[in-house]
């Protein structure tokens, strides 16, 4: 049950996009959520789509992974769609009941819309199937750097930032763990965490709660220690043992998105808008 | 009479996925009243999945757990009472402390059985005398004891439930080697104050012969020996192939043997030892 629950969706492969630069996958995940939302007829939204489904195969992610990330936003996408189908003004009746009308244009809409949202989740996804979230914090790290000059005088910096998230990451699973292990103890002792009402549920917590938080500080205090008796000092003047550097893989997906994105904009201008 | 018989019991670990693990396979032996029975195994024999079974936390995949000759597991009622009936503690249980005083963690289980006000009282009482500990420590915060006092009031919350059978899985793990004595000594007295059946895990092959009255050995999800003490530890090398080792001081005293000096029986602890030299040297033997 618990253990189930995964968290940093890494899946290991070896692919192009698996061996990218992770700046090279943050920037074009952000903009590529910003060309699809440019999109104004299916044709660059249906090149967008073919971009998409391109990007799952070369990933070598299997695609049953990609279904199972999508099959909780269905209802949110079913929603979406069923909305816009009543709200959408414009375009021809295509259907007149009573006080509803159903436009042609309000159907694209749904449909559009749609597909948006699916080709959304997916790419998002791949970002994180393909790249750990060590190297995913060590990307958004250096692409954050420049902040560092708004940050200093606060004696606060990007790295600091970095390492934070790299550490909560990085403890999901242990605590995951620690808490399966204290609701044992505790059941074992009586604790009845599945019936009562809500308040008393919530009171069920406490004997979970307490424990597991006694043992995140102890295990702070002794992270925090064992990081200073290793001479940590926080990020200036630290090097890396893996540095991130701009390969081939990087120029050609940059090059191919760059392509895609000016057919994106050229088909734009040539066709109608249909939203 | 058995107090917990176990049948056939298998264990799978995420059945039906690609990490798909046997820990348990087809595990059957008896468990007498008044027992003090060891469980011995290398790291991932399956100790600490088959002591969970006893109190139904986890359920088997097949095979049958049987407590006073009813299954556990056949009604959700008989599976939550079983864990009344069966205290489990687990490794390191002082971070299962809570509590704002030591009192209050120890009638945590009581109070979870629906027991009267004053039954609680006298049943914390007696179990903060159990683990050695005086009255004054019941008001104390728990977090403020060192840690083998939090070792021992953990301990006592079980107790508290007064189980039938006591269950503690590695209960001296990380403790000092006086601590170690101490909580060993204190399960000792427990059982004979209680008459209670014990189960203690151990990789210590050293603490089980100390304490129990029979071992049971662990190999890679199944039983691989259950017995007395001296059936046990007699079959010395067959353990060694398990990546168990039979305690020190019976190596010692099985080359002495070798060397052709008449030793009684098999030497388990290190004050049958030191008899057994008495003896010799009184019979005028030379070591």
């Amino acid at each position: 049950m618990i253990k189930d629950i995964t968290i940093g969706q890494y899946y290991k492969a070896d692919s192009v996009l698996h061996k990218c630069d992770p700046r090279t996958k943050l920037i074009l995940t952000i903009a590529f959520i910003v060309v699809i939302f440019l999109c104004k007829n299916f044709f660059s939204l249906g090149l967008m789509a073919a971009l998409t489904v391109v990007s799952m195969l070369i990933s070598k992610v299997p695609v049953k992974m990609f279904l199972k990330s999508m099959k909780p936003i269905i209802p949110l996408v079913l929603l979406t769609a069923i909305l816009n189908v009543f709200y959408t003004t414009g375009g021809e009746v295509l259907l007149s009941i009573w006080k509803i009308t159903i436009r042609d244009k309000a159907i694209f809409t749904a449909i559009f819309i749609a597909i948006r949202i699916f080709c959304l989740i997916i790419i998002s996804s791949l970002l994180t199937y393909t790249t750990t979230p060590t190297m995913l914090t060590d990307g958004i790290e250096k692409l954050l750097k420049p902040l560092d000059f708004i940050l200093k005088p606060f004696n606060f910096r990007v790295h600091t930032l970095a390492m934070m998230m790299t550490l909560a990451l990085r403890f999901i699973p242990t605590l995951i763990e620690e808490i399966d292990k204290i609701m044992n103890a505790q059941k074992a002792r009586g604790a009845d965490l599945e019936s009562g009402g809500i308040i008393e549920r919530a009171k069920a917590l406490i004997p979970i709660i307490i424990p597991l938080f006694v043992s995140s500080f102890r295990r702070a205090y002794e992270l925090a220690f064992a990081m200073d008796c290793r001479c940590y000092t926080g990020g200036d003047g630290r090097t890396r043992m893996k540095r991130m550097k701009f390969s081939l893989c990087d120029l050609f997906v940059f090059l191919s998105f760059i392509i895609i994105f000016a057919g994106i904009v050229f088909l734009n201008i040539k066709f109608d808008a249909v939203i | 009479m058995n107090v917990l018989s176990v049948r056939g019991l298998t264990h799978v670990y995420g059945q039906g996925t690609s990490s798909e693990a046997v820990a348990l396979n087809n595990c059957s032996f008896d468990i007498e009243k008044g027992e003090l029975v060891g469980i011995i195994g290398h790291t991932g024999s399956g100790k600490s999945t088959l002591i969970q079974h006893f109190n139904g936390l986890l359920k088997p995949t097949s095979g049958q757990i049987l407590l006073n000759g009813k299954d556990i597991n056949e009604s959700k009622k008989s599976s939550v009472e079983s864990r009344f009936k069966v205290g489990l503690c687990f490794q390191y249980p002082e971070y299962q402390l809570f509590e704002e005083t030591v009192g209050r963690d120890i009638a945590f289980g009581p109070k979870n059985m629906k027991l009267d006000e004053e039954e609680i009282k006298k049943r914390v009482l007696k179990c903060i005398e159990y683990v050695g500990l005086d009255e004054s420590y019941l008001e104390k915060s728990p977090f403020d004891l060192s840690g083998g006092e939090k070792r021992r009031v953990a301990i006592a919350g079980v107790m508290a439930m007064e189980p039938e059978i006591l269950v503690l899985d590695e209960p001296t793990a990380g403790l000092d080697p006086q601590g170690r004595d101490t909580v060993f000594e204190l399960i000792r007295q427990y059982r004979e104050k209680t008459g209670s059946t014990v189960i203690i895990v151990s990789h210590s092959m050293e603490d089980v012969a100390r304490l129990a009255t029979k071992a049971l050995v662990m190999n890679k999800g199944e039983v691989a020996m259950f017995g007395t003490i001296d059936e046990v530890y007699s079959k010395a090398d067959e353990l060694l192939t398990m990546g168990l080792n039979v305690p020190q001081i019976t190596r010692i005293f099985m080359e002495l043997k070798k060397e052709g000096l008449p030793i009684n029986g098999n030497i388990y602890t290190v004050e049958q030892g030191v008899n057994e030299i008495i003896r010799l040297k009184k019979e005028g033997y030379t070591l």
